[in-house]
């Protein structure tokens, strides 16, 4: 019962300013609403009873991700309001494009049977403990091998990041 | 897996190397330790494993596709030295970025889950981003990485949701629990599932650029440092159909009526656009963009007319295109120093004093266009005989209408070269940079003339 | 059990069960929500005003004075009258500053330190919330509080508000990663997440001790980093007086300048209760081993006098630093963080597993 109000504000609060990032003049005040979003977003993962993919979704994005978009937009002091430079025509057909995925993706999910892959044995999975044995039983390689990944991502910052020319 | 050891042991290696500040032993050993990842690539023959629950597939199709990628590099690296030969600073970082991206490419050809899949786009993505924007003060670097940057992690985020959509049908990301899936539930598939095949075609469209998700390619291949544009049309564009071709073949065969009709507009849209827009390039390298684009589309052929031939042709034709393509690009590497673009225009009177490196450019030219006796026709004889065997007529004499309008602009450039006068001028190649070119030279007409080799070898 | 009389558990679950029997749940869950908010406003207003006071008094302890002495014997009531004559200030407002987020700035500084104390342990069963992953939840929502600071100064529309802001945020980003590492050590070694198994698991022994030198490490790296997240001692250079006036909240004042103020101890005092409970056995009174007529006496002191004196003892040291030491230029603050403490504090955590792999540790 609590659970479903629950879930109705945070979709609601999550939709709002999602939609709120989208249309914002000033681009810190999307930034802002883009943490909303996260953190609605953080509350559907508990109500899921995942509380370690919450915590680390909010320690992720609303703590890491969006401090350092807060900082990009104060560094290039992008406190004007702006207009968008996009053609009316561009406008339209990116309106038109994406209204028609989004058609599609609700029809196909309201002829989605949720028994199908609803399993009650899975609602402690989000749980640390159950999370870190198929974390490391399951899907150990994808685990260790996304380190090349943050390998390559940290040698490309600095890379980029350094003074000296090519 | 070996590959996969090999080589991020041999990428940490370079970063150490950059580390220890032994910028002249950078090259030297990548060229010496890529031979030996090849071998240990070789060793995997007819082993057949499978790693961690079926996460990583070693077979003998993952062995072929990662040697000829893996050798691809090792052509690339041959040009390397030359390339950055101004270059002051040590190197070690783009170095080991390409390895990395190799590592990525690997993933890509020898997965058995979804997962893996994508973390293999990931990584290979993530390093070209980098190394599109290597060229830091140089404009139109800034702009390939950050069109790259924006667009490609715009659709990776498709191929997560399409991803997602087929697990939440399936209740797997292995390639063969789907496989059952599907062959299970064959006559009433969820619109779920659906929407998540189409949204992961978007996706992996976009990386091997397809029509219409090609807007970024010539931009990008254009603005990006050449050696990487090397890099990305060939070894790249390689791991991305291979990645499609076995996601396909693997899972969703058993659909075949489902996502057949949109590959096949899809390639043929690509062969179409990706020939007739290459006609009005003026340089080299913007035209060798829509050659890649256009040669995409024939290797989708090869996905869409599926069978176990198909495999072989497909190994075959990403070997000649990618020698080919990789010996145009040792050249353009000369003349865009020499002159500081590459118009056509800039090619003129090239084979007077540079026949060694005219003539490997007519011979790459002619091999992607498909003149026997080089690999580029066999490559595109077989294809077209394994989709012609499947039935697919209409999409042969599409292929061939597209292969003969492409001669035209393939031999823009031989013309300007034996034909137009022009300034003379040296390109200043080394003896061992025209050894290298040579080299490759000689391997497309030898492929050419012995293609038995490769085409039954899987 | 020695404590036992202590134990809030059976407690609440009594007041828990008598409000589900009264009232329908959802209404019952919205008092006991009420009751834990209005005991959290208490308990922080009186830490706040007792910190503050201790703060001026240590501070004049290290500088050889007295410190206030005139409000009250002793000066206690000095920082009631401060607190009093902050809510009658004017609140300034800025013009060209952006109205909503400069309003909302120090109440998302005040919500994160909030949202933080809701899962520290004071005594058995005495905390809001016992979440499975109790130390990875404060780590991630005391980082929110940066995102306060950083809108605080860019909506302050001020250069000094700004180049403060910035700093805070360098810092805090950076820091976070140490506070995290450090307290990883630990988790190793407790083998949870969840703070009252992690003090369950200090019964024969605090941590500090149980994991020989790789805690006592961790326990240094922890206090630094956390000193540099809150912003305080050496490392406030998101308000250096000196250069930056007083840095992100330079244009605030009046109730909202509290805030930041407030939430500053606060912070401070949510830093110190996890370094007592993780490293220091949190309520769990100080036991050694075979002297059980010591530990006899040790268990009738009440959990809580010992969680908040150890809690007290840690922020008399994060006190002492903040007056001993010169305060550091941002590059030294940086270089201290990437270049020493996150590499030994990665040692470290090898050197942790590695001891709890072989089982070398008490």
């Amino acid at each position: 019962m609590i659970t479903r109000y629950l879930f109705y504000f945070l979709s609601i609060l999550a939709l709002y300013s999602a939609i709120m990032m989208l249309i914002s003049r000033r681009q810190i005040h999307s930034v802002l609403y883009l943490t909303l979003a996260f953190f609605a977003i953080g509350g559907h993962y508990i109500l899921l009873n995942a509380q370690f993919l919450a915590v680390v979704h909010i320690i992720v994005y609303a703590g890491a991700i969006m401090v350092l978009f807060l900082f990009t937009v104060m560094l290039l002091n992008l406190n004007t309001e702006q207009k968008s430079p996009k053609k009316m025509s561009a406008k339209i057909g990116a309106i038109v494009s994406g209204g028609m995925l989004m058609i599609v993706l609700i029809a196909i999910l309201r002829t989605y049977d949720i028994s199908m892959t609803h399993d009650p044995d899975l609602t402690q999975i989000g749980l640390i403990k159950n999370l870190g044995k198929v974390l490391y039983e399951d899907y150990l390689l994808p685990f260790e091998i996304s380190s090349v990944l943050f390998l390559t991502a940290m040698v490309g910052a600095v890379l980029l990041g350094k003074k000296e020319q090519i | 897996m070996n590959t996969i050891i090999a080589l991020t042991v041999l990428g940490v290696a370079i970063l150490f190397l950059g580390i220890l500040k032994k910028n002249s032993w950078l090259l030297p050993t990548i060229l010496a330790g890529i031979p030996i990842v090849l071998i240990l690539t070789i060793t995997g023959w007819d082993t057949n494993r499978h790693y961690f629950n079926d996460m990583l597939i070693v077979d003998n199709y993952a062995v072929t596709f990662n040697s000829v990628m893996i050798f691809s590099t090792f052509l690339i690296f041959m040009f390397a030295g030359k390339y950055y030969h101004l270059v002051q600073r040590s190197l070690d970082d783009i170095y080991a970025i390409v390895i990395f991206a190799l590592v990525g490419c690997v993933l890509m050809t020898s997965y058995g889950n979804l997962i893996m899949l994508f973390l293999g786009i990931e990584t290979l993505s993530i390093a070209l981003y980098i190394l599109a924007g290597s060229h830091k003060e140089s404009i139109t670097s800034n702009e390939a990485t950050l069109k790259y940057f924006l667009l490609g992690s715009f659709l990776s985020g498709f191929l997560l949701f399409g991803i997602a959509l087929i697990y939440g049908a399936s209740g797997t990301f292995n390639l063969d629990g789907i496989n059952s899936y599907v062959i299970n539930h064959a006559s009433h598939l969820p619109p779920i599932f659906k929407a998540g095949l189409f949204l992961m075609i978007i996706g992996l469209a976009f990386k091997i650029a397809i029509v219409p998700f090609h807007f970024w390619a010539p931009d990008v291949y254009e603005g990006t440092p050449t050696l990487v544009s090397a890099f990305m049309v060939t070894v790249v564009k390689t791991a991305s159909i291979i990645a499609l071709f076995r996601l396909f073949s693997t899972s969703f065969s058993a659909v075949k009526e489902l996502w057949e009709p949109t590959l096949a507009i899809l390639a043929v849209l690509t062969i179409l656009v990706g020939n007739f827009t290459g006609l009005y390039q003026t340089n080299l390298k913007r035209m060798l963009a829509y050659s890649s684009i256009s040669h995409s589309g024939y290797m989708m052929l090869a996905v869409i007319a599926f069978s176990h031939s198909s495999a072989n042709t497909l190994l075959f034709y990403a070997f000649a295109y990618s020698v080919a393509t990789i010996l145009a690009f040792g050249v353009l590497i000369l003349v865009r120093e020499a002159k500081g673009n590459d118009l056509f225009t800039s090619f003129r009177g090239l084979a007077k004093r540079n026949p060694v490196e005219a003539f490997s450019l007519s011979v790459a030219m002619l091999s992607l266009t498909g003149i026997p006796p080089l690999a580029g026709f066999f490559a595109k004889y077989y294809l077209f005989f394994t989709v012609m065997d499947k039935g697919y007529l209409w999409l042969m004499i599409i292929a061939i209408v597209g292969s003969a309008v492409s001669a035209v602009y393939y031999f823009k450039p031989v013309i300007s070269m034996y034909l137009e006068e022009g300034q003379e001028f040296d390109l200043k190649a080394g003896v061992a940079y025209r050894m290298s070119l040579l080299f490759l030279a000689i391997l497309t007409v030898l492929t050419g003339v012995l293609p038995f080799f490769l085409i039954n070898l899987i | 059990m020695a404590f036992s009389i202590y134990d809030f558990t059976s407690f609440n679950q009594a007041i828990d069960k008598a409000l589900y029997n009264a009232l329908p749940p959802v209404w019952a869950l919205i008092v006991e929500m009420t009751i834990i908010g209005l005991v959290f406003l208490l308990f922080y207003a009186l830490v706040g005003l007792f910190l503050v006071y201790a703060e001026r008094k240590v501070c004049a302890f290290m500088q050889n004075r007295v410190g206030p002495n005139r409000v009250g014997p002793y000066g206690i009531f000095q920082t009631i009258a401060d607190f009093i004559k902050l809510l009658m200030k004017e609140l300034i407002t800025i013009k060209n500053s952006d109205k909503l987020l400069f309003n909302l700035a120090p109440f998302i500084v005040i919500i994160a330190s909030f949202m933080a104390i809701a899962a520290i342990p004071f005594g058995k069963g005495l905390h809001a919330i016992d979440f499975d992953i109790g130390i990875l939840y404060v780590i991630a929502v005391s980082s929110l509080g940066v995102v306060g600071i950083l809108l605080a100064g860019w909506s302050s529309n001020n250069k000094y508000s700004l180049i403060g802001a910035m700093r805070s945020g360098a810092q805090i980003v950076s820091y976070e990663l140490s506070v995290g590492l450090s307290l990883l050590t630990i988790i190793i070694l407790a083998g949870t997440m969840q703070f009252s198994q992690i003090v369950e698991g200090q019964a024969t022994g605090w941590f500090i001790f149980k994991g020989h030198i790789p805690a006592f490490i961790a326990f240094v790296m922890f206090l630094i980093a956390s000193t540099a997240e809150t912003n305080r001692g050496p490392f406030d250079l998101a308000e250096a007086e000196s250069e930056l006036t007083a840095g992100f909240h330079t244009e605030y004042s009046g109730i909202k300048f509290a805030f930041f103020f407030l939430a500053e101890y606060m912070n401070m005092f949510i830093v110190a209760s996890i370094a007592a409970t993780v490293f220091l056995g949190g309520w769990m009174p100080f036991h050694v081993g075979g002297w059980s007529g010591f530990n006899h006496i040790m268990d009738f002191i009440p959990p809580f006098i010992w969680y908040l004196g150890k809690t007290a003892f840690v922020i008399f040291l994060m006190m002492w630093f903040k007056w001993t030491f010169p305060r550091l230029r941002i590059d030294q603050l940086l270089n201290l963080e990437w270049k020493y403490l996150l590499p030994i504090n990665l040692v470290n955590i090898l050197v942790m597993a590695f001891i709890v792999l072989m089982g070398w540790h008490f």
